[in-house]
């Protein structure tokens, strides 16, 4: 372990501040990404080994209308959009088959999906890398220095982004009818469909919402880096270890997990930069072993 | 036989289960009644050691088993059928008691035989047999009708030869006739092996028919104890019912 | 043939035996190097797949870290052959090679097991899963031990033993059948046992064996640690056959491989992951002859079969012509 690259990154305050922003940009995406999963898990009770996959097409469809429009945010807006209508129809065909069935068939069939779109991406757009979707004008502009530190704006902004996204997520969980209703239906949706509520429709909703979280957090990946097949993979995983630390279906739980594992990737790759992945493996066992439920979980 | 001593549980705030007091005698039949919700199979799930107990202690036949793991509790000799069928659904009637019989031997870890073709076959028509199972000896359990998925149910605790049977509402789901029909199975099966049973009933008529001692529990309570004509005209019983009895 | 009705060991042994004999009069038949290639792969992922099975298909427990134990097994071989042991035990090198892979296989999987086998569910899935990962960084990191991502680089001698040479295509086909074979018989014979029956029972019904005095949680470790056992002698294999470990073999997309091959094969009967290792590795032969859109084509077939059949191929056709 590089423990004396670590303390020296610790103690000077320009590696300890642009790797603390490199560590909240990360946990911010992830958290997007993430919180999609978690929130179709404890909503739905299905975990969607496809979420990747949506990530991937959120790239790929933010690249397809910038390659048409050039415009920054139209892209990247449009390409939420058109995974979070993908993911409608997702469920609507396939997902739906699969509520109450057990795990081994939810992960074959989304599994089998990811296998073919990641085959379907490269048939459309090539088996190349697409190039990312660059910086929008507006942040073509010099880094800001903070304590020496570089910073560059954009990656603040997908900072902010994303906390305004998290925020409004939790403001329509939490206070709006549609939140509520959404968590009814995650506690007994039979009594819900009871009272009259077409609880398909809520579950449609919710789906098409993780997967425009995805999607989204696929698009802004987007124009950080390059747009290729199989990209959700390693998103997949993380929100995987997201999901498990922070507690199954609790979004505050995912906050705080992507929180954890930005900065244990980030510092990490300092402290330990062979095995920055086992770092995160490594904590998913602890708090398996540990706290089952998560951070924020219950016990069942 | 069975002595449970000043038993009490609670959940939270609740109390379900309020200084029960229970001496079952050897070979005997008893029943355990109660509106619903009175505790009747919490109190079964505190005896065997599906759940722990807060206060008091269970004997059977002088071994303290209060707080015992489960696994330990049916070994000293306490059986127990369920409320809600619980067999399993992809093995054949003669199959599941096998492996009962099987368990109760500690032959579950044998490697080297061969299951189908092992030793104990005559053993397990006998209790199939005793259950009334014989018909359906090779049939699927999830293929098997209720009332013989609940025979199976009581088959397997018999399989353990256990001292003290529990049944926790035998007849449950079943109309009259075929209710009729378990409840003369079990006192068939009572006279044959002679073993104490509890069972926890809702149709009185069958209570007063077989129970030799009645317990009624109410709220977590014993309200009343004692042979069917005693309960039969006892005030607090017949108030707890309010003319409950007849399903 | 009455006798065969039998089921016991000896009728399954004969079989066994017949097989291996027909399948060395076939090599000499049929001497297509790639069909050979085909038939060793089958059984070696086979048995990946099977050892899987007890866990899936008997145990209902659906493990998602098997290729740990898979990959364990391929790199103790590798690094022992390797090593300068090699020179100490010269003929026995491989046998003793392969012994060590099952013991280092199985001692992970008593630890993972022990670990593990507490939780439920979900919770017990994903925990295997982040063992193997786990297990996956600790490989990549060890650089200088595993050759990280490279995998074992330099290959390792295969002395030959009690006369069979590893490098001649033949005596490595019938060797690995052979192995295999007496694999797949032991397997049957746990499976058939007691012991296997109380598998069964707890996948019914994991509340139940409790109320009948029965202890659930060592029969499942041991069942655990069986399956690792054998999924690491597989991997083992595996590597004499690549003369080489790669850390892909730890990689979580491993372990879905054996998942598809007892989805197409059936985990309801004992030799269906073995039919889906056949079907999978024939599907990956056609397919990657025709076309580079292997995922598109295996996503396909997977979906028809959860969608569709519902059930693997050799459950579906044991039910259909041996309904009773």
């Amino acid at each position: 372990m590089e423990f004396f690259a670590l303390l020296d990154c610790i103690i000077s305050p320009a590696c300890l501040i642009s790797q603390t922003a490199g560590g909240l940009k990360i946990a911010m995406l992830l958290f997007l990404v993430a919180s999609g999963l978690t929130l179709v898990f404890g909503v739905l009770g299905v975990i969607n080994f496809a979420h990747g996959a949506l990530y991937m097409l959120g790239a790929y469809f933010s690249w397809q209308v910038m390659s048409i429009t050039g415009h920054f945010g139209l892209s990247v807006i449009l390409g939420a959009l058109g995974v979070g209508l993908f993911g409608l129809l997702f469920e609507r065909i396939l997902i739906s088959r699969i509520y109450n069935s057990d795990l081994l068939v939810q992960i074959l069939l989304c599994y089998s999906v990811v296998l073919i779109l990641d085959d379907l991406v490269m048939i459309i757009w090539g088996d190349e890398f697409l190039s990312s979707l660059g910086l929008p004008e507006i942040f073509q502009v010099p880094p800001l220095f903070i304590f020496d530190a570089i910073i560059p704006p954009f990656h603040i902004a997908i900072i902010t982004i994303s906390f305004i996204v998290a925020t409004f997520l939790w403001f329509i969980m939490a206070k709006t009818k549609f939140g509520r209703l959404v968590r009814a239906a995650a506690i007994n949706p039979k009594m819900l469909e009871a009272l009259g509520v077409n609880t398909n429709i809520i579950k449609a909703a919710v789906f098409m919402l993780g997967s425009f979280l995805a999607g989204l957090g696929g698009a802004l990946a987007a124009s950080l880096g390059s747009v290729v097949s199989g990209m959700g993979n390693s998103i997949l995983i993380e929100s995987f270890i997201v999901t498990v630390i922070g507690g199954m279906g609790s979004i505050s739980g995912a906050f705080l997990a992507s929180l954890i594992i930005g900065m244990a990737r980030s510092f990490g790759a300092i402290a330990m930069p062979l095995f920055t992945d086992g770092l995160m493996f490594l904590i998913m066992v602890l708090v398996l072993v540990l706290r089952p439920q998560g951070l924020m979980g219950n016990k069942k | 036989m069975l002595k449970i001593d000043k038993v009490s549980k609670s959940f939270g705030g609740i109390i379900a289960t309020n200084n029960v007091s229970i001496e079952l005698k050897p070979n005997s039949i008893n029943a355990l009644i109660g509106p619903n919700g009175a505790g009747k199979t919490t109190l079964f799930n505190l005896i065997t050691g599906k759940i722990n107990i807060d206060k008091g202690q269970v004997f059977i036949k002088n071994n303290n088993i209060t707080n015992l793991k489960e696994t330990e509790i049916t070994r000293l000799g306490v059986a127990r059928a369920f409320q809600i069928t619980n067999i399993f659904p992809s093995l054949t009637v003669k199959e599941s008691i096998k492996l009962a019989l099987l368990a109760k031997q500690h032959g579950l870890n044998n490697m080297w035989d061969r299951f189908i073709t092992h030793s104990i076959n005559e053993e397990t028509e006998n209790i199939a047999k005793l259950a009334g199972l014989t018909k359906v000896y090779n049939t699927i359990s999830s293929e098997l009708s209720h009332g013989d998925q609940k025979l199976l149910d009581v088959a397997l605790a018999l399989a353990l030869k256990p001292r003290v049977l529990l049944l926790d509402e035998p007849t449950a789901g079943m109309g009259p006739e075929e209710r009729w029909k378990m409840i003369k199975k079990i006192q068939d099966l009572w006279e044959k092996t002679k073993m104490t049973i509890l069972f926890i009933e809702h149709d009185m008529d069958i209570v007063f028919d077989i129970a030799q001692k009645i317990y009624v529990l109410q709220q977590g309570a014993i309200i009343a104890e004692g042979n069917p004509s005693e309960i039969k005209n006892n005030q607090k019983v017949i108030k707890a019912y309010l003319g409950g009895g007849k399903k | 043939m009455p006798f065969l009705k039998k089921d016991n060991f000896q009728r399954d042994a004969l079989i066994g035996v017949f097989v291996w004999f027909f399948l060395i009069i076939f090599y000499h038949i049929f001497p297509y190097p790639g069909i050979h290639d085909i038939i060793q792969k089958v059984f070696i992922l086979g048995l990946f797949a099977m050892s899987l099975n007890i866990l899936i298909g008997y145990l209902g427990l659906i493990a998602f870290g098997h290729a740990a134990f898979f990959a364990t097994g391929a790199y103790t071989l590798g690094l022992f052959l390797q090593s300068n042991l090699v020179t100490n035990f010269g003929g026995f090198s491989i046998p003793i090679a392969m012994v060590l892979a099952v013991i280092v296989s199985s001692a992970l999987a008593t630890f993972i097991g022990i670990i593990c086998i507490r939780l439920k569910d979900i919770y017990f899935s994903f925990l295997t899963l982040a063992f193997q990962m786990l297990i996956y960084s600790i490989i990549l990191a060890l650089v200088d031990i595993t050759g990280g991502d490279q995998g074992l680089m330099g290959g390792f001698p295969k002395p030959p033993f009690l006369g069979i040479d590893l490098g001649n295509p033949f005596d490595f086909y019938a060797f690995t059948i052979f192995i295999s074979l007496i694999t797949i018989i032991m397997l049957r014979q746990l499976i058939e046992s007691p012991f296997g029956y109380g598998l069964r029972m707890i996948r019914d019904n994991s509340e139940r064996p409790a109320s009948l005095g029965f202890n659930n949680q060592r029969h499942k470790l041991i069942a655990f640690i069986i399956a690792g056992s054998i999924a690491g002698l597989a991997g083992s294999l595996q590597a004499l056959l690549d003369v080489g470990a790669y850390p892909e073999w730890a990689f979580w997309a491993k372990s879905a491989e054996p998942l598809f091959m007892i989805l197409l094969g059936g985990m309801h009967s004992f030799l269906g992951p073995l039919m889906g290792a056949l079907i999978f590795e024939v599907l990956n032969d056609f397919v990657t002859a025709n076309t580079r859109y292997y995922g598109l084509v295996l996503g396909l077939v997977i979906l028809s079969f959860v969608l569709g059949l519902r059930k693997g191929l050799l459950d579906w056709l044991l039910i259909k012509f041996y309904r009773k």
